[in-house]
């Protein structure tokens, strides 16, 4: 940018942007504005507001950019305005710099201006306390009044690298190259640190947002806009708190499905204060909001990944590279060692390592010396050179049973790094498959690997990266293909579990009257009856048949072996008599204040697998289900899922398949399979009931007795919580 | 001294650090929105009222008065 590009009575560069697509959409005032204000801009270089002017002028800016500095006659030389209502032309967007106490100012002026599409850069909000909150409800309620789409509070800015536009409109040092990844990011910080990181990877960016508390645009309108922009192919976000779960699923699926459909790998971090120790039920000590945000994500068809390097290590994959047809990975090494760790890792990972056809065994062998590892990963040996190379890759890549193809490099004294590059990127220009590459080492490998970085092979430092980043890819063709069916209610007896509910006080519904709402929602719920006398108990154990179990039954009485309020196995009227005399004995010295309302008989459950099936209430996905193996698989290994209810069969069916102890429920080790459909259809009915009724704060059916295939299975213990 | 006198001085000494003219100045100027005070001038123009007026002021008090009006009051209330 120089003096000599401005014009009229802002800074101007061209003709002005156009915009990504043919209809305007809402958020192409906020990455391709015709005109922009900088409002709060100070002389002073080095500060945030001067050096977001600068920026802004310094990227290339194909509009016009008119700074507001009250006081000021120019900032770099471009004519300064007091106030952004004292700009005589039309101004698309505003990047307001000013101190967090006067923004509401000028973001009100923004409003009687016309200004729809707002960048607050200033922080001192929602991040710092509650009188921060409460300026930012302000803003809010501004971008309400006008209808002004708003990105912020405390953020970084927003970058556009489309030539056509060629914004910088933040405080990051240098604009990115251009390319065909976006990334959203909660966290300003962080987005200086990944574009230095992928500055040096040659990474380029399509958008770049900082959304800082999201106030007024998230997440989740950015997917939508990203979605229909024909310069993305991949969408990054780094997450540290999700508002609004089955938002994000709904949006999430469409962008990462269908016609256009583009993956979105995440990073969440950060939890909310509603964490498990404030939870008193097992299936609230178990989900927090992460576990959650698992579920979410999985729902949504979003990978989640742990680092800034497996973020872009797989983003590079999915932008650079086709989509495999399949998960057939071919390995060409010309070092043993490193070959059989990549085999072991995409093997670990879920990727498989195919045989050869015979053609491609020819191949291999005429073009390879006897010493060589002509099947799978093929080892071209150490003295390799670029001829070997090239044979190799394009058999594996031409056999049928190869989807994609792993070149791992050594550099040993013969090896032509640079020739092997070039003939790995002429091979990669004729074959619809997938290549990787990890040139291991550094110093000596760094021309070879700055060759494929242009040519847009992704490259990798370890092969166990270049693994882990196709699983990604597979996990996106799997999601794709995967059958996504609506949920549908189920025919329950809702009337009959409301007279319950609507007449409960808060808290936990008496054993009775949880069961009797289970049964309403159709869960396997064995028979029973409150027995007031002993002489009631003895004639319903009777009349059900033997063995029978008694309970305690005491809105006082939260856990019942507290007060030794359980007697399994009775098998005879006497046993009964007696063991409904000693409970009773009991209730009355271990908590002589709990008011009975009698006893609890019904049979006993015979043997099967104990699964939890939990629902709860979470404050920001609302109730959220729980599914999980009893006993030591719950307690120690929190071997759990999740899922938003209300469920449809394939979620239940997922959640029940994704717990580790699974197999045991499919019949491992000899045992009897479970009737697995049986706890999905429970799981299912589970989650209508608590969408159903908001006043159920936490329900564990703790244990659920998964019996033998097609036997169902029966609820052995339940608990309601409910609030005011 | 009158309030009018400590307006005139305080108009004068915000001039002065912020390089704004007379006239943009009004009680009711904000000194960063309506002044482009950046945050070390409001610094600077506390020392500058105190130097004026030959007072000393808390400063964290001083900071949080952000209009000329404002500091017309607080400095007032100080020289009476």
């Amino acid at each position: 940018m120089t003096d000599s590009s401005l014009k009229g009575t802002g800074a101007s560069a061209g003709s002005g942007p156009r915009p990504s697509t043919p209809a305007r959409h809402r958020l192409d005032g906020l990455f391709c504005p015709e005109s922009i204000a900088v409002a709060g801009v100070v002389p002073t270089p080095g500060t945030v507001p001067y050096d977001i002017f600068y920026n802004i002028l310094a990227s290339g800016y194909r509009g016009t950019v008119y700074p507001v500095a009250p006081g000021k006659r120019s900032i770099c030389a471009v004519r300064a305005y007091r106030y952004v209502v004292d700009i005589p032309d039309e101004v698309e967007q505003a990047v307001i710099v000013f101190p967090a106490n006067v923004v509401e100012r000028a973001l009100k002026q923004c409003g009687e201006k016309g200004v729809k599409s707002v960048i607050v850069i200033s922080a001192g909000f929602r991040e710092v306390g509650p009188k921060g909150a409460e300026r930012e409800l302000k803003l809010k309620e501004i971008c309400q009044e006008y209808g002004i789409a708003m990105v912020g509070p405390n953020c970084l800015g927003l970058i556009n690298t489309d030539p056509n536009v060629q914004l910088n409109a933040s405080f990051a040092r240098k604009m990115p190259d251009h390319g065909r990844i976006a990334f959203l990011s909660q966290s300003g910080a962080l987005c200086t640190a990944v574009l230095d990181y992928a500055r040096e990877k040659g990474i380029g960016f399509s958008k770049f947002v900082s959304f800082g508390n999201k106030a007024g645009v998230t997440e989740i309108e950015l997917f939508e806009y990203l979605h229909q922009d024909p310069q993305t192919d991949v969408i990054l976000l780094y997450l540290e708190e999700l508002r609004d779960g089955r938002a994000l699923i709904e949006m999430a699926r469409r962008v990462t499905r269908g016609e256009g459909a583009k993956p979105i790998l995440a990073i969440k971090s950060g939890r909310t204060p509603q964490g498990a120790d404030a939870a008193s039920s097992h299936t609230g000590s178990l989900a927090g909001e992460d576990a959650i945000c698992d579920a979410v994500f999985e729902e949504a068809g979003i990978i989640r990944v742990n680092s800034i390097e497996e973020l872009f290590n797989s983003a590079i994959m999915y932008a650079y590279q086709p989509l495999p047809q399949g998960d057939r990975l071919a390995i060409v090494t010309n070092a043993g060692g490193p070959g059989v760790m990549a085999t072991d890792a995409a093997v670990r990972l879920g990727l498989t390592i195919p045989r050869f056809d015979s053609t491609t065994t020819e191949r291999l062998r005429k073009a390879l010396p006897a010493a060589a590892n002509m099947k799978n990963p093929v080892d071209v040996i150490g003295d390799a050179r670029a001829d070997r190379y090239t044979a190799a890759l394009g058999a594996v890549l031409d056999d049928p049973n190869v989807d994609q193809a792993l070149v791992i490099l050594t550099p040993q004294s013969m090896t032509d790094i640079e020739s092997i590059a070039r003939g790995i990127c002429a091979i990669h220009r004729e074959t619809a498959k997938p290549i990787a590459c990890s040139f291991m080492g550094a110093a000596d490998v760094q021309p070879g690997i700055d060759l494929l970085q242009q040519a847009r092979i992704p490259h990798y430092i370890l092969p166990e990266w270049a693994c882990a980043a196709m699983t990604d890819v597979q996990r996106m063709r799997q999601w794709r293909r995967q059958s996504l069916d609506e949920v549908e209610r189920v025919p329950v007896d809702e009337t009959a579990a409301r007279a319950i509910i609507d007449a409960a006080p808060p808290g936990y519904l008496p054993e009775d009257q949880a069961l009797a709402v289970l049964e309403a929602y159709g869960l396997p719920v064995p028979r029973y009856k409150l027995c007031r006398t002993a002489d009631e108990a003895v004639a319903f154990a009777e009349e059900i048949g033997y063995p029978v179990v008694l309970r305690v039954v005491s809105p006082q009485v939260v856990h019942k072996s507290e007060v030794k309020g359980v007697t399994l196995n009775l098998t005879k009227a006497d046993s009964v008599l007696g063991a409904f005399e000693r409970m009773l004995r009991q209730l009355r010295e271990l908590a002589p204040e709990a008011e009975l309302h009698g006893m609890l008989v019904r049979p006993m459950i015979p043997d099967g697998y104990e699964v939890i099936l939990g629902a709860e209430r979470d404050p920001v996905f609302g109730p959220t289900l729980m599914f999980g193996l009893g006993g030591i698989y719950v307690s120690l290994f929190k071997d759990v899922t999740f899922g938003l209810a209300p469920i449809s069969r394939a979620t239940a069916s997922r959640m029940v398949r994704r717990v580790t102890a699974y197999r045991l429920l499919e019949g491992a080790r000899g045992g009897p399979a479970a009737d697995v459909a049986s706890i999905e259809e429970s799981l299912v009915r589970l989650g209508q009931l608590v969408a159903d009724f908001q006043r159920i704060t936490e329900l564990d059916v703790n244990p659920l007795i998964a019996l033998a295939a097609d036997k169902g299975n029966a609820v052995a213990d339940v608990r309601i919580r409910l609030s005011e | 001294m009158d309030r009018s006198e400590v307006e005139q001085r305080v108009v004068k000494v915000t001039c002065k650090v912020l390089g704004v003219d007379p006239e943009m100045v009004e009680p009711e100027s904000h000194f960063v929105f309506d002044l482009g005070a950046e945050s070390t001038q409001s610094i600077e123009l506390v020392a500058a009222f105190e130097e004026e007026f030959g007072i000393e002021m808390d400063e964290d008090a001083a900071l949080a008065v952000d209009t000329v009006g404002g500091a017309v009051d607080f400095i007032g209330a100080l020289v009476e």
